[in-house]
């Protein structure tokens, strides 16, 4: 299979920055990982793999970090990227590609309604003003009367916040809403700029933070895979701003490779307990 | 094997209403916070000291005021550069996205929601937009009829063999793993098994409808759409019944990728027993073996023909060709 090493023309570059070179295995990945949305890394390698035997056999598969910095050089000048973060509440790395700049064309570029949208907006503002990060299902839905656009009944935005969570932009636990890692990465820039005052932030990695511990005495907070680097086998972890002892459980690293052990014999003890009953 | 369908893309954050008119308080914030305050859109530190390199040289030569209106214009022309990138890149992200739902683009609905007063360079501002496409995505901009103005997006790249197809993601290991005990339960059941049954296997290995999983997400959207919607299984209400019930079964593409005996091998070997242990879907396996072995010789010798046919096609032509 011939490859297309053809890079981009000067006039599509953004300013004196060299863009990288762009093969059909650089397109199958972007191709796929716009059809998934959002994508954990061990997918995200699994999916390199894949792009690499389908278009370049021969070729050794390039490290994850320089390939996506070499994709991202081409991205520049569309404004998009892809963005690494991890989820809130273990650690484990994501990837999506998202919109630098949000333009008038992400009202396009959506399969919801106004009024679905609307509802989003309302869940985004209630889950960003609360203490943990989650907003409650019926504290959701009590602002149905408030939506623009068509009427919506309650129990046609139940679910609509089960779309919601279908395609990732929320996640459900016990009838409490939250970002998903995905909305967290396409949408930080925009909540940043639109909620300025209730927004959080991370003291550690200084990025949006909505769910997280936080400090007692001085306020700061901290996202949970934050705080569990931070405090890594320290005994006595005390708050890296004002020195007072830390009160919450300190959580674990995110270790990729124990995961998987892990999913076995969890799932194992679970089956076990239930039968218990 | 698996493949995650596609998800729902970026909810609109701003209010609908098109690129120039119709704003309301909300865009318009966000609209101006584009275009002063953000970052990202203005020039890099980098470029911006670059530019001004540039500038310098020139300067000493003319009078102040003269350099004054150069050095305006050269920025006013970057500035409309600037805004003619962000109008392409726009409408790269207008086409995907729009390509994703699968319906035609007009060149009328591209200037109404992205092009806007930049209207007169609409050409090159497509033409870009479609080379960037091809470039970055590996996606063709294809115009339906020369006089229509609609467009649809092509995929450019290869098209994936029946082998790749399978290993084109999902999760494939635990995802896999769950679709093949929802298949063996079928198939152990007389090829379908009712909803109920098979939440109670799920819910005996500690898997919940409606409970997030760490391995599979939500089981029940996983199950009830994306196996289905994948064509892995087929679900539907069971005729009379009372209470209305619905069941699962093999759906078309199972069928394809993964075998009876297959299935009642990994069953058995969960339950530490051989597959003759269950002589009925045994003996049904071993005719499924037969019938895909039948079939896959039918298709072998139908390639070999068609392969001599071409054959035998070419040599005529050559003879034709040929001098002697």
């Amino acid at each position: 299979m011939i490859s297309n090493h053809i890079t981009a023309p000067s006039h599509m570059q953004g300013g004196t920055r060299r863009a990288g070179v762009m093969t059909d295995v650089h397109r199958r990945f972007l191709q796929l990982l716009m059809t998934h949305g959002v994508l954990e890394e061990w997918d995200v390698r699994r999916l390199q793999k894949h792009c690499y035997r389908v278009h370049d056999r021969t070729a050794a598969v390039e490290e994850l970090e320089d390939f996506i910095n070499n994709i991202n050089s081409v991205l520049e000048s569309l404004y998009i990227e892809i963005k690494k973060g991890a989820t809130e509440d273990d650690g484990r790395p994501v990837y999506a590609l998202v919109n630098l700049a949000t333009t008038s064309v992400s009202k396009m570029a959506s399969d919801f309604a106004e009024n679905e949208l609307d509802l989003f907006r309302k869940a985004l503002e209630l889950i960003i003003d609360s203490e943990t990060g989650f907003a409650s299902s019926t504290n959701i839905l009590n602002l149905v009367d408030q939506l623009k656009g068509k009427k919506m009944r309650k129990k046609e935005a139940e679910q609509v916040l089960q779309k919601f969570v279908q395609n990732k932009w929320l996640i459900e636990k016990e009838g409490e809403f939250t970002l998903h890692s995905r909305a967290i990465l396409e949408m930080e820039q925009y909540i940043r700029e639109t909620y300025p005052d209730a927004v959080k932030i991370c003291n550690i990695c200084h990025s949006l933070l909505i769910q997280g511990q936080s400090c007692e005495t001085c306020g700061i907070r901290m996202h949970l895979p934050c705080v569990a680097k931070y405090f890594q086998s320290n005994s006595e972890p005390r708050c890296p701003h004002c020195n007072d002892y830390w009160p919450h459980e300190i959580p674990e690293v995110f270790d990729p490779e124990k995961e998987r052990e892990a999913s076995t014999s969890k799932a194992n003890r679970k089956s076990l307990r239930s039968r218990q009953h | 094997m698996l493949q995650k369908p596609e998800s729902g893309a970026l909810p609109i954050l701003r209010a609908e209403g098109e690129k120039d008119g119709g704003r309301d308080g909300e865009t318009q914030a966000l609209a101006a916070s584009q275009e002063a305050a953000s970052p990202l859109l203005q020039e890099t530190p980098g470029e911006h000291l670059g530019a001004r390199r540039e500038e310098g040289p020139a300067e000493p030569a003319l009078a102040p005021r003269g350099a004054r209106t150069l050095a305006a214009k050269a920025s006013a022309r970057r500035r409309a550069y600037r805004r003619l990138d962000r109008t392409v890149a726009e409408l790269v992200q207008f086409l995907l996205v729009k390509d994703k739902k699968k319906s035609p683009i007009t060149r009328s609905e591209m200037v109404k929601y992205v092009i806007g007063d930049q209207k007169d360079l609409s050409p090159e501002i497509i033409a870009r937009a479609a080379e960037h496409l091809r470039h970055v995505f590996g996606f063709e901009l294809k115009q339906l009829g020369r006089k229509q103005h609609t467009y649809i997006l092509i995929n450019k790249l290869k098209p994936l063999e029946e082998e790749e197809e399978e290993e084109d993601l999902g999760g494939g290991g635990p995802r896999l793993g769950l679709l093949i005990m929802i298949l063996g339960l079928i198939y152990m059941k007389g090829n379908s098994a009712r909803e109920t049954q098979v939440w109670e296997m799920l819910r005996r290995l500690g898997v919940r409808p409606s409970k997030y999983h760490f391995l599979f997400g939500y089981p029940k959207r996983l199950i009830m759409e994306d196996f289905v919607q994948q064509r892995y299984l087929s679900y539907r209400q069971v005729p009379h019944s009372n209470p209305p019930e619905c069941e699962f079964s093999w759906g078309p593409r199972s069928n394809l990728e993964i075998s009876k005996m297959k299935v009642l091998g990994f069953v058995a070997k969960l339950h530490k027993k051989e597959p003759q242990h269950w002589p009925v879907q045994y003996r049904e396996a071993l005719a499924d073996e037969a019938d895909r072995a039948r079939a896959k010789a039918r298709a072998e010798a139908s390639m070999r023909a068609r392969a001599r046919a071409r054959a035998r096609a070419r040599a005529t032509e050559t003879a034709g060709i040929s001098p002697w």
